[in-house]
């Protein structure tokens, strides 16, 4: 581990006078500068042009002698959407980071209360838009709770099919980019054309290509077709190949490992006090999966491991991945075979109207950890309150504890071993 | 799209419902409760896959302190924390959802929080990734989480003065019966903040918002109901 060199010494800022910058500021766009010379400036660009309203802002804000701040994002394409990361460094290396959200919020939340339950799923797709399935599934759970009704067995083992397609998805485009970030243009590529046959079938089944609004109330909106299955078995004879293919230019690159092996290592007991979920925490040790811990749909009826790993850095977050893909592709093949015929819906009317004052959890595996939707019903159409908890959004509060002491390049190892979606993020 | 056809649901499923995939017992779990909590539990109701029971607001620190640290209970995880807003004239809710390796249940914590007086202790001391949900419900629904040591908004900007999950909080709306409808949502009274312009430009530490924001609820309440 590198360590800070106290005596390090960077330039002086440079000398701007009052004049020159407000006319700089002006032509920029920005505020006037604020009095005081601590908040004035551009090379002190990350500083917000205000006092610090918390006793956590003031000590990540306030610097030392041989300290700068580097901005990173919003629109870096690293970042993984819009995600703002101010970093205070010292030379190359990370003291403290602070998270800036809320580039991308829509408030979906509150726009939920103004819509119908069956309104409500196409809202939460566009969320964490690479694990679309999912967003759809905690909801359809919540609902079902709330009104009293299940979804028919085969409705259910359509759904655990397309979101497990799903997960090989997300977690292939995870390889990819983890890749990406670390200057591997390659892997995408492969992750990509992966990605899209998955897509294709899904879409074949859905008739969307990425939002694809597939869960309602009370089961699945199409049945899955026999060609449907066929197209699917000639997808899972090739697809061992490709995710070989994939994990061979990754797994054992020797770039790849040097610069994510040790990196950004979390302990079990941290990450669970920071509420990492998922595959980011079944890394460091922690057999937590939801489909294990509580199960939902038809996961009681598969058979299936919790997969973890030990060292709980960047490396085994990706080796977690990796080996979901393989255990979502073991279940694929379960539930396949073990597919009843019937309905795929149940028959609910078009307008859904709980009884007031019932409240339901629903919760599920996504790609990135625990997702879950805490639903009231005031007895009338629309929900009264509809809350989200996206796993993205939470173990991103894991980047400002990992980086200290880490260099500024390995900022992208670490957040892309982390695999956040903004859309869910700022939902 | 023309081999993809739609299954008419068979008469057996109308509405019927059915056992719950994996039934659980709640029975240890209620008699654990009662037992280490005696009377901070209030109201316990049971659904079929998750035990709930109400708390006092001021009691919330000592009782996520026994459910996490108890050896029975174990409630190591902080599934979730969400804020509820049960109108201008009721309360606010603090809703925790644990999750415990003993017991196959979620336990859902609530906690009543004042409406004039939104305060209520921070469980970052207890778990770290409370900190981006109560930044969350401080945001989004104005409850004030003491002894969190970061409570800044988190989505909207820091300057912005209202809270828009609250349920006085309305959406604009094209509709000509909206009661929000041609409002200027800066000019809407239930987001007018009396403090407004006594104290711009600077911004204001939470603590003093709080201040703030209970006078004017308290007088937005007497007003509106």
């Amino acid at each position: 581990m590198t360590t800070v060199d106290p005596d390090i010494r960077i330039p002086d800022p440079i000398e701007l006078d009052a004049a020159e910058e407000a006319r700089l500021r002006a032509a920029a766009g920005m505020m006037p500068s604020p009095a005081g010379p601590e908040y004035s400036g551009f090379e002190m660009v990350g500083i917000p042009d205000r006092p610090p309203q918390t006793e956590r802002e003031r000590e990540m804000y306030t610097l030392n002698e041989g300290e700068m701040l580097i901005n990173l994002g919003p629109q870096h394409p690293s970042t993984h959407g819009v995600l703002r990361l101010v970093a205070k460094v010292r030379g190359e290396v990370i003291v403290d980071m602070d998270l800036v959200l809320g580039y991308l919020h829509r408030g979906i939340e509150k726009l939920s209360e103004y819509a119908t339950y069956t309104a409500v799923l196409t809202y939460v797709d566009p969320m964490d838009y690479l694990s679309t399935m999912h967003n759809e599934h905690a909801p359809a759970i919540a609902f079902e709770k709330l009104y009293d009704i299940k979804a028919p067995p085969r409705a259910e083992y359509i759904r655990a099919l397309v979101v497990e397609l799903n997960r090989v998805f997300s977690h292939d485009l995870m390889m990819g980019f983890l890749a990406l970030d670390m200057g591997g243009l390659t892997p995408i590529l492969y992750s990509f054309i992966e990605r899209d046959e998955v897509v294709e079938l899904l879409s074949a089944i859905s008739g969307q290509r990425m939002l694809f609004n597939f869960f309602r109330v009370g089961g699945v909106n199409w049945d899955v077709s026999d060609e449907f299955i066929s197209r699917l078995s000639t997808w899972r004879s090739k697809v061992d190949k490709l995710i070989e293919m994939n994990e061979w230019m990754i797994s054992e690159n020797e770039i790849f490992t040097g610069r994510t092996k040790g990196l950004g290592v979390l302990s079990a007991e941290r990450a669970i006090s920071l509420g990492l979920t998922g595959p980011n925490l079944r890394a460091s040790g922690v057999p937590f999966d939801v489909r294990k811990a509580h199960p939902y749909s038809i996961y009681h009826e598969l058979e299936f491991d919790v997969i973890t790993q030990q060292a709980g850095d960047s490396y085994a977050r990706y080796m977690q991945r990796v080996a979901e893909i393989k255990q979502s592709i073991h279940l694929i093949d379960q539930i396949v075979d073990k597919m009843p015929h019937g309905p795929v819906q149940a028959q609910v009317p078009g307008i859904i109207r709980p009884k007031p004052g019932r409240r339901a959890y629903g919760a599920v595996e996504s790609p990135r950890g625990l997702y879950s939707v805490y639903a009231l019903s005031d007895g009338g159409p629309n929900p009264y309150r509809f809350r989200m908890r996206d796993p993205s959004f939470i173990s991103l509060q894991a980047m400002p504890v990992m980086m200290p002491g880490l260099l500024l390049a390995d900022t992208m190892a670490v957040i892309s071993s982390l695999d956040p979606v903004m859309g869910g993020v700022d939902k | 799209m023309a081999h993809v056809r739609r299954s008419r649901p068979a008469a057996d499923t109308l509405g019927r419902r059915r056992a719950l995939s994996v039934p659980i017992t709640a029975g240890p779990l209620v008699r654990s409760l009662t037992e280490r909590l005696g009377e901070d539990v209030e109201h316990l109701w049971t659904d079929e896959d998750t035990v709930e029971f109400q708390i006092d607001a001021t009691r919330v620190i000592d009782v996520m302190t026994v459910l996490r640290d108890d050896p029975e209970l174990a409630f190591f995880m902080l599934a979730d924390a969400a804020g509820v807003d049960y109108g201008p004239t009721e309360h606010l809710e603090v809703v925790y959802h644990l999750y415990s390796w003993k017991h196959p249940a979620w336990l859902r914590v609530r906690a009543r929080v004042n409406r004039a007086d939104p305060r209520i202790a921070s469980v970052t001391r207890l778990w770290e990734g409370a900190m981006f949900h109560e930044r969350e419900m401080y945001d989004m629904m104005g409850i004030i989480f003491v002894g969190n040591r970061d409570l800044r908004r988190i989505y909207m900007s820091p300057d912005y003065r209202s809270f828009p999950q609250r349920k006085d909080f309305r959406l604009p709306d094209d509709a000509a019966d909206s009661p929000a409808a041609g409002v200027n949502p800066l000019e809407r009274p239930e987001t007018w903040d009396l403090a407004r312009f006594r104290d711009a430009p600077g911004v204001r530490t939470p603590a003093l918002e709080a201040e703030d924001r209970a006078t004017t609820a308290g007088e937005l309440d007497g007003g509106g109901a």
